[in-house]
């Protein structure tokens, strides 16, 4: 366990010293809002559209950030000595663990930054949205680090982290996007159970599949 | 033409079988191609 | 030619319920095992479910066979299963175009549009962009061991998430599709709704089996083909 946070930890202090994925991250959360933003200028929009909206900006901003944590390691040439000195278990959780940070700041950012600017945008159940904000975080993330892993380990990066993460983060969005909707209606609890299971049931599986199959791409 | 099809429906299944083979067919043209660029090497 | 009875089996059996899919009439009270009862609004067109519905049938099949390959290769590290992973992605993705196009003119004519975001629908085009984005992947990267184990690995897990859209998402949202949220027939899919007789539930599983056996019989030929590839590439250098 305690490699786990020895890898979160080196990550986190190369993180603060250069800052570029928390800047970069930031900067293109503004960009987005403000593409929303000159979309609906002096327009009254519906709060079901915009909180559609809302998971593109968090989508695009996440495309940006999350793939650097392997593939900087990849362009240092410091993967061999992660290699030889820790588990993968624990590089995939340390970086995991990292990129929740980041995701969790970075969305509370975006939700800030959201109800202040985008004034149509009401939420009426707040229990509902933050929950589904945190498992949105938690399963972006997840999925996130492990594609980043992959595209580490590719020729030509490019375009290639969206390309790979969108399709297997759809049943997150569908189901994401399904309860702010629900929140935003403010209904019971009750409907949105089903997007909860479909959310909890997906990092399940996805969190043990990234363990058992870690290995085989960390040590390729 | 949407009018034709909808008083004839029996084309519109006849359409979508001839789809399902014209795919296979540009399929297999495809792997011929290849067989026939194997056996030239 | 390996297997020349099976695969004579396989045509002549496809050929009869080909035919009996197209010719088997439509009337109002069927009386005999030879005549499909009409299903009000779909008519004629029912006969499209024995031609739309292996097609999406086989693009699911190939992607988990791919899926079944890739395990093999992570296990044995054989390449020959990599290549029949790749071929039966290959494969997989012309049936999906196929199962788009077909699906998208039944919509036209049975509910309007070519294009509804009904849940199916969307599973279906989020099936697509799976095969496309691993066929990206594929040319990403340039070390064939590299590639083979790599993709193995995205098509695990892809293969992972099919069964939250082909499954559950057509229950959860409201669609057009039989048997999703919203429609009043049944909850399964038409062939387990009342909509549907026994003769013609026959007929559409035999014509699911045929279509199936003929998806496993091109892939034979496609890995196959695949294999004398890699060999003669190799020979060369």
């Amino acid at each position: 366990m305690s490699f786990v946070f020895y890898v979160f930890k080196k990550d986190f202090h190369s993180e603060l010293r250069n800052r570029y994925s928390i800047n970069s991250l930031l900067m293109f959360v503004m960009i987005t809002i403000s593409i929303v933003l000159f979309g609906i200028v002096s327009e009254t929009s519906d709060s079901l559209v915009l909180s559609g909206v809302l998971w593109i900006v968090i989508f695009f901003s996440s495309m940006t950030g999350l793939s650097r944590s392997f593939v900087n390691e990849e362009e240092k040439g410091t993967t061999l000595f992660l290699q030889l000195n820790s588990k993968p278990l624990h590089v995939f959780l340390g970086k995991f663990l990292l990129n929740i940070l980041l995701m969790l700041f970075i969305n509370c950012v975006t939700i800030l930054l959201y109800f202040f600017f985008v004034s149509d945008f009401q939420v009426k159940n707040f229990s509902i949205f933050f929950l589904t904000l945190f498992l949105g975080t938690f399963s972006i993330s997840l999925s996130s680090t492990f594609i980043a892993s992959i595209v580490a380990k590719a020729n030509t990066k490019g375009a290639l982290f969206p390309i790979l993460s969108f399709p297997i983060l759809i049943p997150i969005f569908i189901s994401v996007i399904s309860a702010t909707k629900i929140s935003v209606e403010g209904k019971s609890f009750s409907f949105a159970s089903s997007d909860f299971q479909i959310l909890i049931s997906y990092i399940l599986v996805i969190f043990s599949a990234s363990i058992l199959f870690f290995d085989f791409i960390w040590k390729e | 033409m949407y009018y034709f099809f909808t008083q004839n429906q029996i084309y519109i299944v006849a359409t979508i079988v001839l789809i399902c083979l014209i795919g296979i067919f540009l399929y297999l043209f495809n792997l011929d191609k290849k067989i026939s660029k194997l056996e030239k090497k | 030619m390996k297997h020349i009875f099976l695969k004579l089996v396989i045509a002549i059996f496809s050929l009869i319920t080909v035919s009996f899919a197209l010719l088997i009439p439509i009337v109002t009270s069927p009386k005999t095992f030879f005549e499909f009862p009409i299903i009000p609004t779909l008519e004629e067109k029912a006969r499209n479910i024995f031609f739309h519905v292996p097609m999406a049938w086989i693009s699911v099949i190939a992607f988990f066979t791919s899926v079944f390959y890739s395990i093999k290769y992570l296990i044995k590290k054989d390449e020959v299963d990599d290549i029949k992973s790749s071929s039966a992605a290959n494969l997989g993705f012309i049936f999906c175009v196929l199962a788009t196009i077909t699906g998208a003119i039944w919509a036209r004519f049975n509910w309007g549009e070519f294009w509804n975001w009904d849940p199916r629908q969307t599973s279906i085009f989020i099936l697509l962009l799976i095969y496309g984005a691993y066929f990206v992947l594929r040319s990403a990267i340039d070390e064939d061991e590299k590639r083979a184990k790599i993709s193995a690995v995205y098509s695990i897990i892809s293969g992972l998430t099919v069964p939250f859209f082909v499954f559950v998402m057509p229950r959860i949202m409201t669609g057009l599709h039989p048997g999703s949220l919203g429609d009043a027939s049944g909850k399964g899919p038409l062939f387990e709704a009342k909509a549907m007789a026994t003769n013609m539930r026959i007929i559409f599983y035999l014509s699911v089996l045929s279509f199936t056996m003929i998806y496993f019989w091109i892939l034979n030929l496609k890995a196959r083909v695949e294999v004398l590839y890699m060999k003669n590439f190799e020979n060369k250098n």
